[in-house]
């Protein structure tokens, strides 16, 4: 009888730590790293539209010299923000649904309308009433293609008139109020996608949605620091020392707000240890070891703290150059740490089994859709998006006149 | 300057845009309403599915892991190869506590190879170490408060009237948010057609009077199947719900999943 | 009495914002499916299209058309509870047209169910195989009739 036993033929599927469901048992998670990048780069819109806010909203006058960069990095940023999920989805060509049909009880159906809202009602608008007066200026003495743009830009509105301009800073003054909010439901929304799934114990609690927006803050600022220098290098101009330790303090502060709320979480974690405590244990052990005591921990926040902490009591004691240099490494240091922590939410909640009992794994490709190569281009991107408006929008050579007071960015000669 | 704007010029522009979209969606509104009365939506109208109200139940105590259920499914609704169940087996094998350890228990060991569709390995633990073991089949759990439903973006998967909790594979857009937030893990996104797919109670075949090819294939009745609106005579859902005391997966979700269990264990998730 | 002037720019941006939403709603006009919305969220015409795939197995019922000698004497032992196709393997072609054969049986289809194993239940009939017998399952059991000899 045992000759009549024929040979079956089992497929051989890939092998995990403990038990994970048969449809869990695959190479690499069903979001993977282009769903990494999306959050990070709507946390750099909203972060640096936040940092802009601060001088509209706050009446931070600091901060002026960075206003317009910072705006221009958050629509540069917005304009890429699409990109990750268009790649990810199985059927792209079918994405305009989210607008026609959304179903109102998901947060991801709120995607296509906050993005046109935030796009074209807070970002386009905002930069519209603060550069109209320039723009008009500009199309008069630009000749060639690049006058028409700027005509183009000021949709044929072209009133100089004292009241004309009072209007705009009004209009602008209205939009940086109403974009807070904005902006906070934009890269809001994208934590409570993570905090709403009850399924996942790594993911689904009322925290997310915060430390989401608490972490686009840091990253945001980081980014304008990032880009303020990195400007001001290219063009050889001195840094505003007082707009840059301005942003440091905000950074700062931010980061401790931030650290302090992403702490409570892991303090509740511990001490409640509900029942999938023990699983997240071993896959923060085994799998998130390097991302998260390295990456979001040390280079995200302690070392920041440390070096921008002193700055905050010590300031007039640091030589300039000196401080420049910390502020710069902490900037980087943050950018970083907010992608490990993007990486560290999105992938760890998938790095272990809904039965609580196995550990699957991820290995990054390095081509491919969802590889390495794709995510430095969806980074590199937006910053060569901003090269560009940088050249049109805060050109050297444009005399920057009207409400706005000289940008020490743009410079004036 | 250009032009004057002139307040009458733009708000008979105004005037013309709205009445034109009112005009559209007016018409909109008769064309769907026309449709429905004289137009049959292109299949024969004997199913109707709120006259139905479908449940599969799962007696653990009757499953022998044959795994026949597993192939039935992949055969039957075109499964792809590889780590994509709509349903599968779990082995539970409950391991005796160490003596004078003061515990009820030893180890929990579950597996499931290749979602059991070829039957179970032997086991390496002699039968004397072994304090229980058992079989589960798992599957859609046929929530009333889905989370699947609740979460897609689109509209794309829903509850039908009769219970089944189904995916449009021409609406989905394979965003995976369903697979996600099922907290069962019996969603997969299917590599061939790129959407999200799941058990489907076997639509095709329980709109025909047919059963599931799971219920219709296993060998013990372990899977029991039927109408709660239509209940036959003996109906063994009724009988099966009537006679045991059943529980479900995971009911601290909230969940509410419908397919009842009868035979399950605290270890199992 | 004064007259009130919009001022151009806001009167810009109302016209643009009409327009676009304006689009956006004939848009969604044409592009929302006919039977979206017919008895939930979705499209109707989905559960139309779900319900009209060919079925694989046959069941038990198509067997009882022409078989119903074999099934009447099935009913009466313990294997009542097995569907022709568990064993036989997926049968719609032969149930539509009889001249094509179902899957030849080995004494791999017993084994895989009667196997012990001790995650089998206590009241299901188990052998452990190596020990039982050597040779055919059917010298000495009879399929359909199990507790019957040949």
């Amino acid at each position: 009888m045992t000759g009549e036993i024929t040979n079956v033929v089992v497929e051989v599927l890939p092998r995990f730590e403990g038990y994970v469901y048969p449809n869990e048992a695959s190479l690499h998670p069903l979001w993977g790293f282009l769903i990494v990048l999306y959050p990070y780069i709507t946390g750099l819109v909203a972060g640096a539209f936040i940092m802009a806010s601060l001088v509209r909203v706050f009446k931070v006058k600091a901060l002026e010299p960075v206003y317009r960069l910072s705006l221009l990095t958050s629509f540069s940023f917005l304009l890429c923000a699409t990109l990750p999920l268009l790649f990810h989805l199985g059927h792209p060509e079918r994405c305009f649904e989210i607008m026609m049909t959304p179903h109102l009880t998901s947060p991801m159906a709120i995607f296509g309308f906050v993005y046109a809202w935030y796009l074209m009602a807070v970002l386009l608008l905002e930069l519209w009433f603060d550069y109209r007066h320039d723009l008009v200026q500009w199309a008069k003495v630009t000749p060639g293609f690049q006058g028409i743009i700027y005509r183009a830009f000021t949709v044929g509105v072209t009133d100089e008139s004292p009241p004309a301009v009072a209007l705009d800073m009004k209009m602008g003054r209205i939009l940086s109020v109403v974009g807070i909010p904005s902006a906070f439901l934009l890269h809001g929304y994208v934590g409570f996608i993570f905090g709403s799934i009850k399924a996942n114990p790594w993911w689904g609690n009322g925290l997310m949605p915060i430390i989401f927006i608490l972490s686009a803050i840091v990253s945001g600022i980081a980014l304008c620091v990032f880009n303020y220098m990195v400007l001001t290098w290219i063009r050889r101009h001195t840094v505003d020392m007082r707009c840059l330790d301005t942003m440091a303090m905000f950074l700062f502060y931010a980061l401790v707000v931030d650290a302090a709320v992403e702490g409570l979480d892991w303090l509740h974690r511990g001490y409640a240890a509900e029942e999938g405590f023990s699983v997240m244990q071993i896959m923060i052990r085994e799998k998130l070891f390097y991302t998260l005591n390295l990456g979001q921990v040390t280079i995200g926040t302690l070392l920041p703290l440390l070096l921008l902490g002193p700055l905050q009591l010590l300031r007039r004691r640091v030589p300039e150059l000196v401080r420049r240099r910390m502020i710069f490494s902490s900037a980087v240091m943050v950018l970083i740490g907010v992608l490990a922590m993007r990486w560290n939410v999105v992938i760890g909640g998938q790095l272990f089994s809904k039965s609580l009992r196995g550990v699957m794994g991820y290995k990054l490709e390095f081509t491919g859709v969802e590889g390495w190569l794709m995510g430095v281009v969806l980074l590199s991107l937006p910053f060569i998006i901003l090269t560009v408006l940088v050249k049109l929008f805060l050109s050297e050579r444009l005399p920057s006149g009207g409400h706005t007071p000289r940008d020490s960015a743009a410079g004036e000669g | 300057m250009k032009t004057q704007f002139s307040r009458r010029g733009a708000l008979s522009r105004l005037g013309g845009a709205i009445a034109g979209l009112l005009t559209l969606s007016a018409a909109r509104t008769v064309k769907a309403a026309v449709q429905k009365v004289f137009v049959s939506s292109g299949a024969p109208k004997d199913y109707d599915p709120t006259k139905h109200k479908w449940l599969m139940c799962i007696d653990v105590n009757r499953c022998i892991g044959c795994g026949l259920c597993v192939e039935a499914c992949k055969k039957e609704n075109g499964v792809p190869e590889g780590p994509y169940f709509r349903t599968w087996i779990e082995r539970y094998v409950i391991t005796k506590p160490e003596p004078g350890s003061g515990q009820t228990r030893g180890e929990t060991q579950v597996d499931s190879p290749n979602g059991g569709m070829h039957g179970f390995p032997e086991l390496s633990l002699p039968k004397d170490k072994i304090e229980h073991s058992f079989f589960v089949p798992k599957l859609c759990n046929l929530c009333e408060h889905s989370p699947c439903v609740q979460v897609c973006p689109v509209g794309a998967t829903f509850d039908a009237p009769d219970g089944a909790v189904l995916i449009d594979p021409k609406y989905c857009i394979g965003c995976g948010f369903c697979i996600q937030a099922c907290p069962y893990g019996c969603r997969f996104l299917s590599p061939v057609t790129k959407t999200a797919e799941k058990c489907t109670l076997c639509y095709h075949r329980i709109t025909r009077g047919l059963k599931p090819a799971c219920v219709e294939i296993c060998p013990t009745q372990a899977r029991i199947f039927g109408d709660l609106k239509n209940p036959v005579s003996d109906d063994p859902v009724q009988k099966f719900y009537e006679n045991n005391r059943v529980q479900v997966l995971k009911p601290h979700l909230g969940t509410e999943p419908r397919v009842l269990y009868a035979g399950l264990d605290k270890e199992v998730r | 009495m004064r007259r009130f002037k919009l001022p151009p720019q806001i009167l810009r941006l109302v016209l643009l914002t009409l327009a676009i939403v304006g689009s956006y709603l004939i848009a969604r006009i044409f592009l929302t499916p006919a039977s979206f919305g017919e008895f939930g969220w979705y499209r109707g015409e989905a559960l139309v299209e779900l319900r009209s795939r060919t079925p694989v197995y046959a069941g038990k019922q198509a067997c009882d058309e022409c078989h119903s000698d074999e099934l009447r004497k099935l009913a009466r032992f313990e294997h009542q509870t097995l569907s022709c196709e568990a064993c036989h393997g997926v049968s719609r072609d032969h149930a539509d047209n009889p001249d094509v054969l179902p899957v030849k049986l080995t004494g791999s289809h017993c084994i895989r169910c009667h196997e012990a194993n001790p995650s089998r239940p206590k009241w299901f009939k188990q052998i452990v195989v190596k020990d039982h017998y050597s040779g055919k399952c059917t010298e000495c059991h009879v399929p359909h009739q199990p507790s019957q000899t040949p």
